[in-house]
């Protein structure tokens, strides 16, 4: 890269390893950029709404994903290039906000490049365009505040929120079954919400999975769900009205931290160290007697010897469990988490219902039930599924439909899907711009079009025309003045987005349009990319 | 002709490469008038940003003079001058670091013209020095101070400081929403010197309005155990303690060992130790805090555990591995001492403040202290949809503190839009207005006699000029003084420079400089076979 040459045509050293480097600037880095995020864009474009098309990534050792989730699919792809690399994050910050919409937002934001191209093209300065944008996104957002919906719902009458995750559901896989998913992911969240505070704790659900069954056997278990079975073979399956000791240290006999050493020189020595050590099992196994318990959880193992003791004594035990199934357990059962049998008391008892080993199909596995709970305060969504890629996707699926419900209960405004929002944005975008002097104008315009690219898309991926649908609807709109008209995907026969039943979240759409106009600013804002040649 | 028989006198060592003379000026002036242009479209609220990889693959976009100098590794010696001051006025005021390394190459380029005329240089760094005074005396003569106004005055002429920042940056869209935040932050810290009380914590998701400023501290949760989430995670008015030690045995204790001849102590050994934890833990809850937060990882699982757990059977809320930075600041808000040790815990140490809270923030917890007594510390809480879109706003944040800080300090403004030729001139060029033109408006302006148009400037939005002063485009006094001398300081060292020498690489570098000059021979052509590359 020569950056300047004196009278004689000598390039100057100013860089070190200045020959190494590639510099582009101008509006040719303008132009490279927006090629980059438009490619981004385009890949995602086909698996947007509800008859989008599915991607396939194979992973470096060879894992298969398949997914319609937009976050998904740019966090596998490994993208290399800079700009591209924003776009991922883009989709991935929807994704930790919001939890849905993921496709939706890269899909905005290569419009708005592609549109932001063509003004370059007319020479109107790149800063221009991203405030024009800036000032029409405003208009946007102001403009879903007030079309929105506030809709009431409590815990009794749930149905507007199964409603809205149906939307969500109806894009992915298993849309076969989206009403019974639905309620499914409306139910968890309902039972771990906080509604006085509005607040959700997702942490509180657990999804897990397991290869087999169909979909339709998903259910949703209002307790935990842990992967493991009892510890000896011969220990009841089914334990009624159970009273659980929660535990985090092993069953064997306590080692100081300090560094230590048994001198043992004598045989009676030694007898008493092994006598000690029986009875201490035999102390353990008493405690959790004496308190009570009927199950004992641990998160450690124990020795063969433990565990025929416990057989013996008739206290059935689970071992291996994990930290944070431990911590569900404890905030089910409304038990604590007990560290030292010498601290174990009647009282830090989790109390469940009915405890019970299951096993599916013909497999020999297992898994543990705990239901019935002291506190439902968490709880366990089971997927079933013919394979494991399936399952994976379902979790995904259910992971936004859980995000959708969660945004509702924090904020019960929606806008109508289908890309009716979009278009009424578009509507509400176009004639605000007449009103601002400057350039800005055609920017403001540029977005309103852009805005149009997402109904647009849907329309494409539904097998139909999409200029031809898109303005009508649009005429529609304008005609009859309601923000309600989308795109009919599913061909019912009404372009009435509430008569459908395709709702989807205020702050998920304004989040879209808010991070897609500031990721194209950024884009925009750069004029210069210097980088080592290898890259 | 009789002289080349003449033997060469070898003063240097070989490889040195020396040039000199006025040729060498010239050479340098070219540099830096090469380095000045790299900068010279960042410039103003329709600057442009810089896409910069290093060696390592990672990548910065950004707007910040010093930030770009820093990255760009520049080698050339006399450019690297340039990058210097960049620093120096980051440090000093914070601001201003694209116009410093401007002014400096523009003074450069000004004196070219004169040097090639024959005109010694030290009467061009005499005049310099003279000019350079004098421009200070104006900017002192201009500048309006914002002491004895009341504080809600005050405040709004801060943030209009800030936001004369902050509007070529990234944010700027939503730059009085920052500006505002910023003052507060600044406010809140009175006048104390310590900027590391204003914390800026990153999360990314969400868009920048949901950017929050916390009149307290905020940081993310730290790594949390089995038993956590039992822990109560809202308080009002509670009392806070701060712990610098582990709460566990005294690691020191690594080295002693025990020796057991008798197997029946080894229950009072594995006692003895648990009692020293309890003990430590039951001073914890004696001292009457509720929260209480520890810097040090916290010991081995089964400690942590009973910790967590300990804890939460006496509704307290605590936290390991609280970073160091953070736990000082709550230190500070608060107005607890931090503690090495749980022995006689006075109600003095304690902080308070209230209400403390654990929240999500994105995909984050965030434990926040809010209305603090003392009140010295904010945080602010940065959403963004990228990662790098955050470290900008972030950089961009910083100059804006320091900005207000040293506005507070000096309490002298200046209008902003343009003091000397060069800044009104680039800032027409990066708006795409005809920079002449308005250049010539703006002299006529200033050259009225009355002195009203003294405050005028370049108005970006229009292309016309504007009072910058009514436009509340303000910059503090010392950005602009520190700007003229750190410029003008650089200019006349880089005059006053007639010979460098360059010693020749250490043994192993040489050989990627002969590399690379062949590089750069085939690439450049005009360099080919010239022997000597000037430097």
């Amino acid at each position: 890269m020569a950056l300047a040459f004196d009278e004689f045509g000598r390039p100057f050293i100013i860089l070190r390893e200045q020959d190494q480097k590639t510099r582009l600037r101008g509006i040719d880095a303008q132009k490279a950029n927006i090629a980059a995020g438009k490619a981004v864009a385009r890949i995602l474009r086909s698996s947007l709404g509800p008859k989008g098309m599915d991607k396939m990534l194979q992973g470096p050792d060879g894992d298969v994903t398949i997914s319609n989730d937009g976050a998904t699919i740019l966090e596998q792809m490994d993208v290399d290039n800079q700009i591209a690399k924003l776009m991922v994050e883009l989709s991935r910050s929807q994704d930790y906000e919001i939890g849905d919409g993921t496709t939706g937002v890269v899909v905005m934001a290569g419009a708005l490049l592609e549109q932001a191209e063509r003004q370059l093209d007319r020479g109107i300065h790149p800063i221009r365009i991203a405030e024009g944008y800036e000032t029409a996104s405003r208009v946007a957002v102001e403009h879903l505040e007030r079309i929105a919906q506030k809709f009431e719902f409590d815990v009794n009458n749930y149905e507007p929120l199964v409603q809205t995750c149906m939307t969500t559901l109806s894009s992915k896989i298993v849309n076969r079954c989206k009403r019974s998913l639905a309620e499914i992911a409306v139910k968890a969240v309902l039972a771990v919400a906080d509604l006085e505070r509005r607040d959700v704790n997702l942490d509180l659900i657990k999804v897990e999975g397991k290869v087999g069954g169909k979909l339709e056997d998903t259910e949703l278990i209002y307790g935990i769900l842990v992967d493991k079975d009892m510890s000896h073979p011969q220990m009841p399956k089914q334990i009624e009205d159970a009273h659980i000791a929660i535990l985090t240290c092993p069953f064997e006999p306590p080692k100081p931290k300090t560094k230590h050493k048994v001198d043992i020189d004598t045989v009676e020595k030694f007898e008493t160290l092994r006598k000690q050590e029986q009875q201490y099992f035999d102390e353990m196994v008493q405690k959790c007697k004496d308190v009570g318990a009927t199950l004992v959880i641990c998160q450690w193992g124990f020795d063969d010897e433990a565990n025929h003791l416990l057989m013996h004594r008739n206290l059935p035990a689970v071992r291996w469990v994990g930290g944070v199934e431990l911590e569900l357990i404890a905030i089910a059962t409304g038990g604590r988490i007990v560290p030292r049998f010498q601290e174990l008391t009647p009282e830090k008892l989790g109390k469940a219902g009915m405890v019970r080993e299951k096993s599916f199909g013909t497999t020999k596995e297992r898994m543990l039930y705990i239901e019935h709970c002291a506190n439902s305060k968490a709880v366990t969504i089971f997927i079933r599924g013919g394979n494991k890629m399936m399952i994976e996707e379902t979790k995904r699926s259910i992971h936004d439909a859980l995000c959708v419900a969660r945004n509702l209960i924090r904020n019960n405004s929606i806008v109508y899907g289908g890309g009716a929002a979009e278009i009424t944005c578009s509507l509400a975008v176009d004639a605000a711009a007449d009103k601002y002097p400057g350039v800005e104008q055609y920017a403001i315009r540029a977005f309103a079009e852009a805005l149009d690219s997402v109904p647009m898309a849907l329309a494409e991926n539904s097998g139909l025309q999409p200029i031809e649908t898109l303005s009508a609807v649009k005429s529609q709109q304008i005609k009859e003045n309601i923000p309600f008209y989308g795109i009919d995907c599913n061909d019912v026969g009404t372009n009435d987005m509430r008569e459908q039943n395709v709702f989807e979240t205020l702050i998920g759409k304004q989040q879209q349009i808010l991070l897609a106009t500031q990721v194209v600013k950024m884009i925009l804002k750069i004029d210069d990319v210097i980088s080592n040649s290898e890259y | 002709m009789a002289s080349m028989m003449q033997p060469q006198i070898i003063l240097l060592k070989e490889g040195t490469d020396t040039s000199q003379g006025k040729a060498q000026l010239l050479s340098n002036i070219n540099a830096v008038t090469a380095v000045g242009d790299v900068l010279r479209t960042t410039l103003g609220p329709r600057g442009m940003d810089k896409l910069i990889h290093d060696d390592k693959g990672s990548v910065t976009i950004s707007n910040d003079g010093a930030t770009i100098m820093k990255l760009l590794d520049i080698v050339h010696p006399a450019a690297k001058i340039l990058v210097d001051i960049a620093k120096s006025q980051d440090s000093e005021v914070g601001d201003g670091t694209t116009t410093v390394v401007l002014l400096a190459a523009e003074f450069l380029k000004e004196a070219k013209p004169f040097v090639e005329d024959g005109v010694h240089s030290q009467n061009l760094i005499r005049s310099y020095r003279t000019a350079s005074t004098l421009a200070i005396e104006k900017v002192k003569e201009l500048a309006v101070s914002i002491e004895g106004k009341s504080v809600e005055e005050k405040k709004g002429m801060l943030a209009k400081c800030a936001a004369t920042t902050l509007s070529s940056k990234l944010i700027g869209g939503e730059k009085e929403f920052f500006a505002t935040m910023v003052v507060d932050a600044v406010m809140a810290i009175g006048d104390d010197d310590r900027l590391n009380l204003i914390g800026i914590k990153k999360v990314p998701g969400g868009n920048m309005r949901d950017s929050f400023l916390v009149d307290g501290v905020a940081f993310k949760k730290t790594f949390s155990y089995a038993g956590f989430e039992q822990q109560p995670k809202k308080f009002l008015n509670p009392k806070i303690l701060l712990l610098n030690i582990e709460l566990e045995l005294k690691s020191e204790k690594e080295n002693a060992e025990i020796r057991l001849s008798d197997p029946s102590q080894y229950q009072s050994i594995v006692d003895a130790e648990w009692n020293i934890i309890y003990d430590k833990l039951d001073k914890c809850v004696e001292s009457g805090a509720k929260v209480v937060l520890s810097r040090l990882a916290i010991g081995d699982l089964a400690t942590q555990v009973l910790r967590s757990s300990y804890f939460a059977d006496r509704d307290i809320f605590c936290a390991g591995r609280v970073a160091e930075e953070d736990l000082n600041r709550v230190a500070a808000a608060a107005g607890g001492t931090v503690q090495t040790s749980v022995n006689n815990i006075i109600p003095e140490v304690l902080g308070t403040c209230e209400i403390f809270e654990e929240k999500q923030v994105g995909g984050e917890r965030f434990n926040i202290f809010s209305g603090c007594p003392s009140g010295r510390t904010a945080t602010i809480v940065l959403r963004g949809g990228a990662d790098q879109f955050i470290e900008e706003a972030e950089r961009s944040l910083h100059d804006a503190i320091m900005i207000v800080r040293r506005a507070v300090k000096n309490s002298t403004v200046v209008p902003g839009g343009g003091a000397i030729d060069v800044i009104p001139r680039q800032l027409c060029d990066n708006a795409g207005f005809d920079a002449t033109d308005v250049l010539n408006k703006l002299r006529q302006k200033h050259a009225m006699q009355s002195g009203e148009g003294a405050s005028y400037g370049v108005d970006i939005n229009t292309g016309g000029i504007a009072d910058s002063y009514a436009n509340f485009v303000w910059e503090p006094a010392v950005v602009k003084i520190n700007a003229i001398n750190a410029a003008t300081e650089a200019a006349c060292l880089i005059l006053s420079v007639d010979e460098t020498v360059k010693n020749p690489k250490s043994e192993s570098a040489q050989g990627d400089a002969a590399a690379g000059a062949m590089g750069r021979g085939r690439g450049g052509g005009g360099g080919r076979g010239r022997g000597m590359r000037r430097r």
